[in-house]
């Protein structure tokens, strides 16, 4: 660093000093960090309590999303596209979904189409959205165009991640492209519809018996809600399981029920299976409202926090960090 | 008598000297290591040569790594992975992680760089993620658990994970790019997108669509360690037109700031969504929004105005700071980042 780069830097350290705003204190982002993962040391990684009133986590990360891209230089209308959701089990058909839009209202459109693609590139199809009321189309003239993809049989265990490159053109005979995609694959487990469920040191563990058709590694997650409709926290558990009848236990800490009260019976409001250990991941359907436990009193679950050490210890690394430089 | 008095002031000074050589000492414990993660690449270079990696933080004489360290005075690694890799490969995610891993244990980066203080001496060390960097410590993370759906698939996340105190990234492509969207589907004719960032639908741009099939937040759990969001509002002429809402030329606000819902969301900086609405149900939290471009946020080059977002971390007096209020008049994300810690 040259003579004038050095005064450059000490008049730009000088600016550093704000006037009006200035974050909230020194050393901000170590306290605040050190302050959550001392809260979140509570529970163990697989088990979080959910706040009243949030949200139930997987039933949102499976939500499907719209995607829009505007015209040149963004110019209206925008095209929309969205499927009815983010990944199939194969062999059911994918249905797919766009429309133009300026400023959230539907415009008209002359036609649109779809390319389909696997993720190697390789062309998995074309199909014809419509406006015409037939099915999947929902309702003729709304603005809404609807098309059906037909993916084949797969081997259980595969699958694929999709892209499907979307061409419109609008009413003044423009184009507009947008690019969708979606998951389509045989998963290599599927729940049975046999539940069970018991308290073990303190926790509620709830298994879901599974049919493994090719062996591999497993993720089941699922909210549990309790007597009063609301969730009130997730588990999540993975194993690797042979081929044939396995069980997998969802471990919900005991804490996120005694902290509020919760008396049972509990209901297994979303379950989500897939195959992992390799992209992508195969996803189930995502099963709702597939068990009700047996009652149980709050007292019969633990309030003591878990402790989780290596948050714990991240907490101490930080807050001495920040003693030491002061 | 004088005697006396020499002596004592003598040992008054020395007293004094060694309270500052341990203050020093102290503070110079104090520092963490910073772990710089760059972003998307079109070509390896980063992956095969340190130069390269290093000057990705680098605008002629304006260097990230030097403003973000105090002129070096806190010690830092920087990681070069391949970029033109999806974010969940072992040469993205897995090289990451590794390097992370290494970093500290006290080896060195290509540079001769190194943690001063390793994990098990106690340090502590904070992650700079520039771009896909994002997407990539959002898999590492996301995937640290045995619990969890890819732990631990393409390297050791649960030890990189154990040793990162916390995250940083500017422009982070957390829910992909609409620039990768455009050019996978084919109308990257309507846009002119930065071509070192986006040149055509490699595996790295398949992968940073908006479609919930590519997104990382579909193959991974919360993150284990908190990420502080932070991103430029400053348009490219070309591309900006093609992002919805706020963005950096590159990637739309929706993405910088990993918000939950549509990764094309319209957002600017009174808008964006707040620290309860992102991408995963914890540990994602919003700093603050900066007029720099997907360059600048990387290279300290602009020095410019700074905005507060909902939820951030900049307070007028004693409250935070209404969104869209000017916090800094000339201020790089180098030198944010330096207050930082």
């Amino acid at each position: 660093m040259n003579r004038i780069e050095k005064a450059a830097s000490l008049v730009a350290l000088s600016l550093l000093v704000p006037s009006a705003a200035a974050i909230a204190q020194e050393a901000y982002l170590a306290l605040d960090a050190a302050k959550l993962y001392r809260e979140q040391a509570a529970y163990p990684p697989s088990s979080r309590a959910l706040a009243a009133g949030e949200v139930d986590p997987i039933r949102a990360d499976r939500a499907p999303s719209r995607i829009s891209l505007g015209g040149p230089d963004g110019a209206a209308p925008a095209l929309v596209v969205w499927n009815s959701a983010i990944s199939y089990e194969a062999p059911k058909a994918v249905d797919l979904f766009a429309s133009l839009e300026t400023a959230g209202r539907k415009v008209g459109a002359l036609v649109i189409t779809g390319d389909v693609l696997d993720s190697s590139g390789q062309a998995s199809g074309t199909v014809q959205y419509r406006d015409d009321g037939i099915a999947p189309d929902a309702a003729a003239g709304d603005g809404i165009w609807s098309a059906r993809w037909q993916g084949g049989k797969l081997a259980p265990g595969t699958g694929d991640t999709y892209l499907v490159k979307v061409l419109a053109t609008t009413e003044k005979g423009e184009p507009r492209q947008a690019a969708g995609g979606f998951l389509y694959g045989k998963p290599g487990a599927r729940a049975t519809g046999r539940y069970r469920d018991e308290v073990r040191d303190g926790s509620l563990i709830l298994s879901a018996e599974v049919e493994v058709l090719a062996a591999g590694r497993f993720h089941a997650e699922g909210t549990l809600y309790g007597a009063n409709g609301e969730p009130l926290g997730v588990a999540q558990a993975s194993a690797d399981l042979p081929k044939g009848m396995a069980w997998i236990e969802l471990p919900f800490y005991g804490k996120m029920l005694a902290d509020r009260k919760a008396e049972g019976p509990f209901r297994l409001g979303s379950l989500a299976l897939s195959t992992v250990g390799r992209m992508p991941n195969v996803l189930n359907d995502l099963a709702l409202d597939v068990y009700v436990t047996r009652a149980y009193s709050a007292t019969a679950f633990t309030n003591a926090p878990y402790g989780d050490a290596k948050l714990l210890d991240t907490a101490v690394r930080l807050e001495r960090s920040v003693a030491e430089k002061q | 008598m004088q005697n006396r008095r020499i002596r004592t002031a003598l040992f008054a000074l020395a007293i004094g000297v060694a309270a500052i050589f341990v203050s020093a000492t102290s503070a110079a414990n104090a520092q963490p290591c910073l772990i710089f993660v760059h972003g998307k690449q079109t070509d390896t270079n980063t992956f095969t040569s340190y130069t390269s990696a290093r000057n990705y933080w680098v605008n002629g004489s304006h260097d990230f790594v030097r403003t973000a360290t105090k002129s070096f005075a806190t010690p830092y690694y920087v990681v070069g992975y391949n970029g033109t890799r999806p974010y969940w490969e072992a040469q993205a995610a897995g090289e990451v992680a590794n390097e992370i891993v290494n970093a500290t244990n006290g080896i060195a980066d290509g540079g001769g760089h190194r943690c001063t203080k390793t994990f098990a001496q106690g340090g502590t060390f904070l992650v700079v993620a520039h771009s896909m960097g994002g997407a990539v410590m959002d898999f590492i993370l996301g995937n640290d658990d045995a619990s969890d759906p890819n732990f631990n698939m393409t390297g050791p996340f649960d030890v990189a994970s154990q040793r990162i105190s916390f995250v940083i990234t500017t422009g982070g492509a957390h829910r992909g790019s609409q620039g990768a969207d455009a050019v996978c589907g084919g109308s990257n004719f309507l846009c002119n997108f930065i071509a070192g960032f986006i040149q055509n639908c490699d595996d790295a741009t398949n992968w940073l669509r908006s479609a919930d099939a590519v997104q990382v937040k579909t193959f991974s759990n919360a993150p284990s360690k908190l990420i502080y969001l932070s991103g430029g509002y400053e348009a490219i002429f070309g591309s900006s037109a093609c992002l919805n809402g706020e963005d950096d030329g590159v990637v739309q606000y929706a993405s910088i700031f990993a918000c939950n819902g549509s990764a094309t969301a319209s957002y600017d900086n009174t808008n964006v969504c707040g620290n309860s609405a992102k991408q995963e149900s914890a540990n994602f939290r919003n700093l603050d929004g900066c007029h720099e471009n997907h360059s600048d946020e990387r290279d300290d080059s602009d020095s410019d105005v700074r905005k507060a977002i909902p939820g951030g971390i900049w307070n007028c007096g004693t409250t935070p700071c209404a969104p869209n209020t000017t916090v800094q008049s000339a201020m790089t994300t180098a030198q944010f980042i330096s207050i930082l810690y």
